[in-house]
């Protein structure tokens, strides 16, 4: 029994880590409307921005600090460069570039701190028996990280001014457009805040294994798969979508083992597109 | 120096039975295939493990392209009517689980370690003319497929699947069943991605998954879109340029040899990257693609 919860708990870190990865996701899909692949490389660099802020400071907070602002400032600068060219075409051009800054952002990194697996030092700390089970002190801190994240965007979209233009652009671009709604501060906000909530999943991922250049590009496909679940464009359906599948990852790995973890959300990524493509939260939409 | 020609030529030709398939796929479809390395090493690893266990190289060549076939059926089952970009990442899933399962599955795939000893194409021949026996091989096939190609394009079934790929629902509106077409291209396109797999498997003797890495996907869509997307004779200058981009990257290194390999790999990764966010940003139809459209 003490297994089976400690398995479910661990489900439940790595789903988060999961659905933040997924809220990054499903906020540019909601908004530019196209899948970016280079969320997991997003994650990478935010997971180096903190490694190196907490080399250079000692202070592992300071370090977090530096790499959230390392994937929003890189995401605002994809876009600028990137993404903002090929606003006006069909978004699989958008989703080929994301795939070649993903290479681009993987290879500098690469180049920059080597291919070796580095780690965050943290302190030990006794794990907390709560009825027989082992709670690690520092899955609580991280747990609180991401449920902050998550209401800080859910604050921004649905109590700012800025929010309000961002929910308007995802229900109906051009309605928004002759609305008089400025599209260069809606993109801004919404890749710093993609950028940002990706590095924090990658500081997260990080601190809780290691950090390596190939981390992000690992949780592209579990990302998706939780954006999708949780209904495209929806910022809640996609933490939960990634505790579902996080918690399913977990639970599976007793029957098919540990290589076979990642294959657990393309199961339920090829699911969910056949049963109900538009997620658990997601509205109906003329898309298939 | 011949001797180095012939292997990057015998390379080039397995990478544009690649590139071939994938232009029919998503030049002429417009279908976003983003696991076609997946295929390849279907093919790769039926054909290695049916000629080390003793059956002749020619049934382990066709066993390779009809297993790359069968290979994209469920695949095409269950996603060929998804939306187009949902269909590319479950494309890109189901490369990644390919590879997982050779991975894993250590009784049929010797898991990380890859099977080693794969028996050559003409194993009578030894040495250069060997390697010109391969070549030819490599040759009658890629001039089959191009042939093919060409028959494809001035078909009926040509004109088809570039209807479904300019305007999918005037097709549909038509009473045709872009989804039939659509599964026809990708079956045609792994089949190709299954035998060129196999060559490579014979011509290089070695496979291991790490092989069979997304990387090699996006080199070969790199390909094709710099050559000119949904061009035959642009699939062909693609596979060139990449090739010479590839083999240069190598003599880069012969004259600045204090760049570590790792680092070589990185910076490869880091071209294949920009080169594709600069063609998709600033020359969309590619090198020899159509100048009046955009």
């Amino acid at each position: 029994m003490t297994g089976f919860a400690e398995l479910l708990l661990s489900g439940v870190m790595s789903g988060l880590i999961i659905g933040l990865a997924g809220l990054a996701v499903t906020l540019v899909f909601g908004i530019a409307r196209f899948s970016n692949a280079a969320t997991g490389d997003t994650m990478t660099l935010g997971a180096y921005g903190a490694l190196l802020g907490t080399t250079l400071t000692g202070s592992l907070i300071f370090g977090g600090l530096v790499g959230l602002l390392a994937g929003a400032l890189a995401a605002v600068l994809s876009y600028v460069l990137v993404f903002r060219q090929l606003a006006n075409r069909s978004p699989i051009s958008s989703l080929l570039a994301s795939i070649g800054l993903a290479f681009f952002v993987r290879a500098g990194l690469g180049l920059a701190f080597g291919h070796n697996q580095s780690v965050f030092q943290l302190d030990i700390v006794r794990p907390i028996r709560f009825l027989d089970l082992r709670i690690q002190p520092n899955d609580l801190k991280f747990a609180a990280i991401a449920l902050v994240t998550l209401v800080i965007v859910f604050i921004i979209l649905h109590m700012t001014p800025i929010g309000r233009r961002m929910r308007a652009v995802a229900d109906n671009p051009l309605l928004a457009r002759v609305s008089g709604i400025a599209p260069r501060p809606v993109m801004f906000t919404l890749w710093a805040m993609a950028g940002a909530v990706s590095a924090i999943a990658g500081i997260i991922l990080g601190m809780k294994t290691v950090v390596s250049p190939e981390m992000g590009w690992d949780m592209l496909l579990p990302a998706f798969a939780a954006a999708v679940l949780g209904g495209i464009g929806h910022p809640v359906g996609a933490i939960v979508g990634g505790l579902v599948i996080g918690v399913a990852q977990e639970l599976a790995t007793p029957f098919v083992g540990f290589t076979y973890k990642i294959a657990v959300s393309f199961i339920v990524l090829l699911l969910v597109l056949l049963v109900r493509p538009r997620g658990m939260f997601g509205r109906v939409e003329g898309v298939r | 120096m011949d001797a180095y020609l012939i292997a990057i030529a015998i390379v080039s030709g397995i990478y544009l039975l690649l590139a071939l398939g994938l232009n029919l796929q998503f030049g002429l479809t417009g279908l976003i295939n983003f696991g076609h390395v997946g295929f390849f090493c279907v093919g790769a690893y039926t054909s290695a493990i049916l000629s080390t266990n003793g059956v002749p190289v020619a049934w382990s060549l066709l066993a390779a392209a009809l297993v790359g076939m069968l290979a994209a059926w469920p695949l095409g089952v269950i996603s060929i009517r998804l939306r187009e970009d949902y269909f590319a990442i479950a494309s890109l899933g189901f490369s990644e689980i390919v590879r997982l399962v050779a991975t894993s599955e250590g009784w049929l795939t010797n898991g990380v370690q890859g099977i080693a000893g794969i028996p050559r194409i003409f194993s009578g021949v030894t040495g250069q003319s060997q390697a010109i026996a391969m070549l030819a091989i490599v040759t009658v096939f890629c001039v089959l497929a191009i042939l093919a190609m060409r028959r494809i394009v001035r078909s009926p079934f040509g004109r088809m699947i570039e209807a479904i790929r300019d305007n999918e629902e005037a097709v549909k509106s038509l009473g045709k069943d872009p989804a039939g077409f659509k599964m026809q291209v990708l079956l045609l396109g792994s089949m190709l991605a299954g035998l060129s797999g196999a060559l490579y498997a014979h011509y290089i003797g070695y496979i291991s998954p790490d092989q069979f890495i997304p990387f090699i996907t996006f080199q070969i869509w790199m390909a094709i879109i710099m050559g000119g997307v949904g061009r035959i004779s642009g699939t062909v200058a693609g596979v060139i340029i990449l090739m010479v981009f590839l083999e240069g990257s190598r003599f880069l290194r012969d004259i600045a040899p204090f760049i570590p390999e790792v680092a070589m790999a990185s910076i490869r990764l880091g071209a294949i990257g920009l080169a594709l966010m600069l063609f998709t940003i600033y020359r969309p139809q590619g090198l020899m693609g159509d100048y009046t459209k955009r």
